[in-house]
């Protein structure tokens, strides 16, 4: 029997602006991952429970955008202490869902210096590997859910009550935001780019369980 | 105000509110220095003037107050945890009590502000560039006084009245058991990390020392002679961030 391959200990950062895309993409990579045998965790946006417990407390919705943003770097500074270092120590790949990307790029859709945020984050380490998350619904903006993601959740605090649908334009801003990325490669997980990022992780590492290819070997001359 | 006001507006606005707005005082220094009772007298003595006073104390906001207490006593958080979530609480403050107020026109007493932040920080080890990054856009109190007090004074006023918790005695960092010898240990560094600001920033210093009476006629002098520190030319930012938020309540 051969031996169970060695996980590469690396960090994917995968950021989207929707939580059912980020979920589903995440859960996606992961599934390929450990078709190879590679031991994978998903660490996902709230962890520390801030949110929710801020929502709470917040019934009136007085949060603002900064203070949100702050909020956002505690939580990561949990995930990272309790989750990503503790899963990367132990050899696994960690696949944050999300990761700084979408703070920054939710920020600087509500006008904050993207300096600032850059700055407030600088205590997570750079990704091995950064991917954006399969966007569906691209013509819907956000429903104002606190339980889904960081950017709907921020959608139903923010914004005023009479509108409970934040604008399309909003979630078009952060997408392109995220899309803007430049000087890094960044694996879109649609079609593709979830091969070519399961490539990055992996090298060239096959799925232990893969169909047979079409045409088998024997049968070439 | 609306959210697309102009900059030009905003800062008329702001240049506008310079003559009538409040003061903001803010009281510093280590444990059992006696700032509370300090800030009581000043404002009851403010009140009976004729002047509308808010106090605002550290770690009090009703968003972040409830979360805070439970992870501390559970004792649950990182150094950076602890930062952030003070950083968050003394952002809502800003933005939901202490600007509302001031632009109405009514004094700030401050038990604590953002040195404090600076201070307990620094002396766990965090990188003051990032703390003060994390608090921008900074508003910039009118008055710091801060209470003098030596390490040792500090640590037998606390032994003398309670024992101190465990984020308070530095356990986190120092990771001896005892809180009175680690609050000894931590008290140290913030002291020194206190006093490295008040040259920076500027504090306006009250021996703790002094009677009672003595700190509170200083006090007096000090808040009756202290000037406004301009919002334009100091904290332009975090007032126009502040009017720019269509949710920010305002008089």
């Amino acid at each position: 029997m051969a031996p169970k391959p060695q996980s590469p200990a690396r960090l994917i950062a995968l950021d989207g602006s929707r939580g059912t895309d980020i979920t589903k993409s995440a859960e996606r990579l992961a599934a390929e991952l450990r078709e190879r045998g590679i031991t994978c965790v998903i660490s996902r946006w709230d962890a520390s429970g801030l949110f929710g417990e801020l929502a709470q407390n917040d019934q009136r919705g007085t949060a603002s955008a900064r203070t949100l943003s702050l909020v956002y770097a505690a939580d990561l500074a949990f995930r990272l202490r309790w989750e990503i270092s503790a899963a990367l120590k132990d050899g696994a790949v960690v696949i944050a869902a999300p990761y700084v990307e979408t703070a920054i790029a939710f920020g600087t859709s509500r006008g904050l210096p993207e300096q600032w945020l850059r700055e407030l984050l600088r205590f997570a380490p750079a990704a091995d590997v950064q991917a954006l998350a399969c966007e569906r619904k691209l013509e819907r903006g956000w429903k104002p859910r606190l339980d889904r993601s960081y950017p709907e959740y921020c959608a139903a605090l923010l914004a005023p009550s009479a509108s409970r649908r934040l604008p399309k334009k909003l979630r078009a801003d952060v997408i392109a935001t995220l899309r803007s990325a430049r000087g890094r490669r960044v694996y879109h997980l649609e079609g593709k780019g979830l091969a070519q990022a399961v490539k990055a992780v992996t090298g060239n590492q096959p799925a232990s369980s893969s169909p047979p290819s079409s045409r088998p070997r024997t049968a070439r001359k | 105000m609306a959210r697309t006001a102009s900059a030009r507006t905003l800062k008329q606005l702001i240049a506008e509110r310079e003559g009538t707005r409040g003061l903001l005082i803010a009281f510093e220094g280590p444990d059992g220095s006696g700032k509370t009772t300090q800030r009581k007298l000043l404002k009851t003595w403010l009140e009976s003037e004729g002047r509308e006073v808010v106090s605002t104390r550290w770690a009090s906001s009703p968003l972040v107050q409830p979360l805070l207490k439970v992870r501390k006593k559970i004792r649950t958080l990182s150094t950076q945890e602890y930062s952030l979530l003070h950083a968050v609480d003394f952002r809502h403050r800003i933005e939901t009590s202490i600007l509302p107020a001031l632009w109405a026109g009514k004094t700030v007493l401050a038990d604590r502000y953002l040195f404090t932040a600076l201070a307990r920080d620094a002396a766990r080890g965090l990188d003051l560039d990032w703390l003060l990054h994390a608090y921008t856009p900074l508003l910039w109190p009118d008055l710091v006084v801060y209470f003098s007090m030596t390490p040792e004074d500090s640590q037998r006023r606390i032994a003398s009245t309670r024992v101190p918790h465990f984020y308070e005695a530095g356990q986190d960092v120092t990771g001896i058991d005892d809180p009175l010898a680690s609050y000894g240990q931590f008290i140290d560094r913030v002291v020194t990390e206190y006093q490295n600001l008040a040259v920076i920033f500027k504090f306006v210093t009250v021996d703790s020392g002094d009677a009672v009476y003595r700190q509170h006629t200083r006090v007096r002098e000090l808040v009756e002679s202290a000037e406004k520190r301009p919002w334009p030319v100091y904290s332009k930012d975090a007032v126009e961030e502040w009017l720019r938020n269509p949710k920010a309540p305002r008089a």
